[in-house]
């Protein structure tokens, strides 16, 4: 009976041997994010997943407008219209620039063979819960300290993409911008795992195992620790500065990312985005990663940003023209 | 079967939305809506640089030379697709609508619309859409990129 038992738990301690020596799935590659399904369900469709018929409807769509925009103009077109030209958005009345520059994806998400109606699955509705009394405020308190400084008065007052510092989206979770560059390199060793995002270089540098840093150290894109559960790369990540927020969140935003290699070529990435003094439950997203045939390109930012001047000495031109700067 | 046509509605909609043109930072901030120009002339110098590809033009005005410089995309984009810095020959002259920027003093403005004289958009040369290949489709099409590496594995 001793021989028995002691031979039994010799088994159970080589498996256990085994299954610790297991090599670790490798999400090492370069990959994208991009998709045209949104991060929020839209108005009017009620279920997560689409029929092949609306996807395929969805992604038809998308390319006669692409082909589309990149019809030819008429040689003969005038300037366009004083006052502006009625565009919104980032292209703010001004038109921003062609079509051809762009590359949002094409594809509607696909996770577990299910075509998806939006990157959120919690809540059910596929929508972001709404903002705390707190983050209302603290959101007004942001405008208002921002319209009271002036915010064309010093460079360090305007966004921190606009400066090149960081992504035009957030960096964690690693949501598409839906406009171009959504593509991501990770790079992986026993003891880190890098997640590379090609807009704006942001190099996020996760550390397997150990704890997060004290709370008053706050790196930019916030600190990443990380552990493997099973086949299963879980990111937690903390400590993200006042400067970055997703969505409104603030200093208490923590967000868990789960890798998985749903196949040779696919990563499904979830991501649980939990913050009570902004949001007034956490929310959950599933984005398929797809694997890409090419390195992804430095993006430089500082390189070539006339932008960040332009804007500076444009305001510095209108209070001239207006005569409203005020000495200080 | 009604709920589902509307979502296919909604959907597609939505996907003509998601096309807004964004950039890293407010265009609006930069140029000035009551400076609308259109300007042709020849490319006598390319920034293929981030955040924004910068096309020199020089524009004939009164008999003088002007150099006006545009502003464009990202140069990743074109790069995926096998457009390179050479793609545009200097001397190709081109027609650009756009507002010029805030500060009148200086010769900038956004490229709205740059097209070839003929109309043709710029880059357009080739088919494809400029998404990364990942191979689950052999319809894709498009010039081959220069920089080729084994994506995930």
């Amino acid at each position: 009976m001793r021989i028995a038992i002691a031979f039994s738990l010799a088994i159970v301690a080589s498996v256990g041997l085994i299954a610790q020596q297991k090599p670790r799935p490798d999400l090492s590659g370069t990959w994208t994010n991009a998709t045209i399904t949104p991060l929020e369900r839209p108005q009017g469709v009620t279920d997560l997943v689409l029929s092949e018929d609306a996807a395929t409807r969805m992604e038809r769509n998308i390319v006669a407008r692409r082909d589309k925009l990149n019809e030819p103009s008429d040689p003969n077109r005038p300037a366009p219209p004083q006052g502006g030209d009625g565009s919104t958005g980032a292209a703010g009345n001004v038109g921003g620039y062609n079509n051809f520059w762009l590359d949002p994806g094409d594809r509607v998400a696909v996770v577990d063979g299910q075509r998806r109606s939006s990157l959120i699955i919690d809540p059910p509705d596929g929508h972001v819960p709404a903002l705390t009394a707190e983050a209302r405020a603290r959101q007004g308190a942001r405008l208002k300290l921002a319209a009271g400084r002036g915010q064309y008065d010093h460079p360090e007052y305007r966004p921190l993409a606009e400066r090149c510092l960081l992504s035009f989206g957030p960096t964690t979770p690693l949501v598409p911008n839906y406009f171009y560059n959504n593509n991501i390199q990770i790079v992986q060793t026993p003891d880190h795992v890098m997640i590379l995002m090609e807009m704006v270089h942001d190099a996020r540098i996760v550390r397997i195992g150990g704890t997060h840093l004290p709370k008053h150290i706050r790196p930019w894109m916030g600190d990443s620790i990380g552990r493997w559960e099973g086949e299963t790369l879980v990111v937690d990540t903390t400590n993200f500065p006042p400067q970055q927020n997703f969505r409104g969140s603030s200093e208490n935003l923590h967000v868990i990312e789960r890798f998985r290699r749903a196949d040779a070529r696919t990563i499904n990435y979830r991501f649980t985005v939990d913050d009570p003094t902004t949001f007034t439950a956490p929310f959950t997203g599933e984005i398929p990663f797809r694997a890409i045939d090419e390195l992804i390109y430095e993006y430089a930012c500082h390189e070539g940003n006339y932008a960040l001047s332009n804007v500076l000495s444009g305001a510095r031109n209108e209070e001239k023209r207006l005569g409203t700067k005020q000495e200080k | 079967m009604r709920k589902t046509v509307a979502a296919i509605i909604v959907l597609a909609g939505l996907a003509i939305a998601s096309r807004t043109v964004l950039a890293h930072h407010a265009f609006g901030a930069e140029f000035d809506p009551n400076a609308p120009i259109r300007l042709q002339g020849k490319v006598v110098r390319l920034e293929w640089v981030n955040p924004h590809t910068w096309i020199h033009i020089e524009v004939i005005k009164d008999g003088k030379p002007e150099e006006w410089m545009v502003e464009g995309g990202t140069p990743n984009t074109l790069l995926r697709r096998g457009i390179t810095k050479d793609t545009l020959a200097y001397g190709t002259e081109v027609i650009v609508d756009g507002y010029q920027t805030k500060d009148h003093s200086l010769k900038r403005a956004n490229g709205r619309d740059i097209t070839f004289t003929d109309g043709r958009k710029l880059f357009m040369g080739s088919s494809g859409t400029g998404a990364p290949r990942d191979g689950s489709d052999p319809t894709e099409g498009g010039t081959k990129p220069v920089p080729k590496k084994p994506g995930g594995r």
